[in-house]
């Protein structure tokens, strides 16, 4: 598969993103005190500033949340909405460089290498992006939500009711934490040599840490990145391992990870309407994996495996349920693909009953030479059972090799910090 | 890792090696099966160079049972492998192990 990298990275975040979507559509909500609720269960997800001066926070349940600010809001999410806004600020950043790196819902890292004969100095670069993003219409909540921060560098255009931050700087983590302390609307730009300067007055939680880490950082009276560098790597690596030269490398500003762009194929889709409105789980399993072999049958789909799918769903009276998983192990199998969409169907179901059911295969990875020896068979498995050309395949590689060669690979001690005792294999019997 | 009927089996186990060291303790060259380098004749013995150390960190753990003491080092060796070995600081011998 080909990539597309770049060393200098312009990071482009709007917080709260799926907030600032419903906010976007409904403008009564703007002056109120509001709340989304999370897609995977009935408690608070994000919380717009007004409520959490209320003292709302994410993750409490309603009742909490409705005790501490009886004026609450409360918005169920519509997470195909937020997906579909959030592929539109994603287009919007393609027309200004190719090499797009999507990270979360309202994070998106930018790849600007050899975009100044285009637009000239970052200054203009971020310009550019800044312009081409604000047609999403993302604003922001309102003028003086968030406290102004100081920015350490350089601040460029600054677009005032605009809720996009942009940092820009070499490799994704500089410019991560640039977009972090960026004023909402403006950017802020690290120059190359700067980093190491630029990092050292941030505070610790910038850096990918667990609690755990982070908390023993603090008792060791680290506070700042310029506190961590101050240390010595070694000893750094004597308490933390690989993960704190990790840490300490990136705090002080040594690791330029680049951003990768990837060609990604065209989305395979798979729609299934409904007669009548369905509720019933079963029905809806056996709908999804009726559509997830549909979909696996597509032509394009051949040579590839599947890396992430979605399923959306639209319901009664116009809401929607959006479930999506990426697989650890890219796989072209029924099973393990509709595997972990069955899990959180059964875990968070849609809230009402189903009128169209969608399966998109969005992100692949290309199969490997042994996995082509089972995709020939897989053609005609997809008429005579998947299972069944497994179980030949693998009777006919112990027939040829007179032994068991293939296993499960199961996890034994996974948490184990000795190699050996992580996993195991087990003899596969399909 | 094996059960009674033998149907687990450990991944990752250790593999004994032969290293020499230089006058600070660091590796400077290893005796391995070819195999794990990369190469065929897979029970030929050659000592190979070691032209970098990359890193190094150590593991203690069991210590309330067998302790288990190690120094690993993330190697480059000439021909452009990169390799683990680990030194047991309790039996001083030498091993390769993907980390």
């Amino acid at each position: 598969m080909p990539h597309l990298t770049s060393d200098a990275v312009a990071c482009c975040w709007i917080p709260l993103f799926a907030l600032r979507c419903e906010t976007a559509r409904r403008p009564e909500l703007a002056s109120l005190p509001v709340a989304l609720l999370s897609p995977d269960d009935t408690r608070v997800w994000q919380v717009v500033p007004l409520a959490r001066r209320a003292g709302v926070k994410p993750g409490m349940t309603v009742s909490q949340a409705i005790g501490l600010c009886p004026t609450l809001k409360l918005c169920e999410p519509d997470p195909v909405h937020y997906a579909e806004q959030f592929s539109r600020l994603v287009a919007a950043l393609v027309t200004v460089s190719p090499v797009i790196e999507p990270v979360e819902l309202g994070r998106a890292y930018v790849g600007t290498d050899g975009l100044e004969g285009l637009y000239g100095s970052p200054q203009q670069i971020v310009e550019a992006i800044q312009m081409r993003s604000a047609e999403c219409g993302m604003r922001n909540f309102s003028e003086g939500s968030f406290a102004p921060r100081p920015s350490h560098v350089h601040s460029a255009l600054r677009i005032p009711h605009s809720a996009l931050r942009v940092g820009w700087g070499r490799g994704k983590f500089v410019s991560w934490v640039a977009a972090t302390r960026a004023r909402p609307g403006a950017a802020v730009i690290v120059p190359p040599g700067e980093e190491a300067k630029f990092l050292a007055s941030q505070r610790l939680a910038v850096l990918p840490l667990d609690p755990d880490t982070h908390r023993r950082l603090l008792q060791l009276g680290v506070k700042t990145l310029g506190a961590l560098v101050a240390l010595p790597e070694e000893a750094v690596v004597s308490q933390f391992g690989r993960l704190g030269r990790r840490l300490w490398r990136l705090a002080a500003g040594l690791v330029s990870e680049p951003v990768v762009g990837r060609v990604v194929p065209e989305p395979i889709v798979a729609t299934l309407t409904f007669f009548t409105p369905v509720g019933e789980r079963d029905l809806l399993a056996h709908a999804l994996d009726k559509l997830v072999d549909r979909a696996l049958a597509n032509p394009r789909r051949s040579e590839w495996r599947v890396q992430v799918v979605r399923v959306r769903a639209e319901l009664e009276h116009g809401a929607s349920w959006l479930v999506a998983a990426t697989l650890k192990d890219p796989s072209a199998t029924r099973e393990r693909i509709a595997a972990p969409l069955k899990t959180q169907l059964e875990r968070s179901p849609p809230a009402g009953a189903v009128e169209r059911l969608v399966v998109e295969f969005t992100a692949f990875a290309p199969g490997t030479t042994e996995l082509q020896l089972f995709a020939r068979d897989a053609g005609a498995a997809a008429r005579a059972g998947r299972r069944h050309a497994l179980q030949s395949a693998a009777r006919e590689i112990a027939l040829r090799i007179r032994r068991p060669m293939l296993y499960h690979v199961i996890e034994v001690q996974p948490w184990s910090r000795l190699p050996e005792r992580r996993y195991a294999l087990i003899d596969f019997e399909p | 890792m094996q059960n009674g009927s033998d149907r687990l089996r450990a991944v990752n186990v250790p593999q004994p090696a032969v290293v020499e060291l230089d006058a600070h303790g660091s590796p400077t060259k290893i005796a391995m099966r070819n195999a794990e380098c990369g190469m065929r004749n897979s029970d030929v013995r050659e000592p190979v160079t070691i032209e970098a150390v990359r890193e190094t960190w150590r593991i203690d753990d069991e210590w309330w049972r067998e302790p288990i003491t190690r120094t690993y080092y993330e190697v480059l060796l000439q021909g452009g492998a990169r390799i683990v070995l680990f030194v047991d600081l309790v039996k001083q011998e030498w091993f390769v192990q993907k980390p």
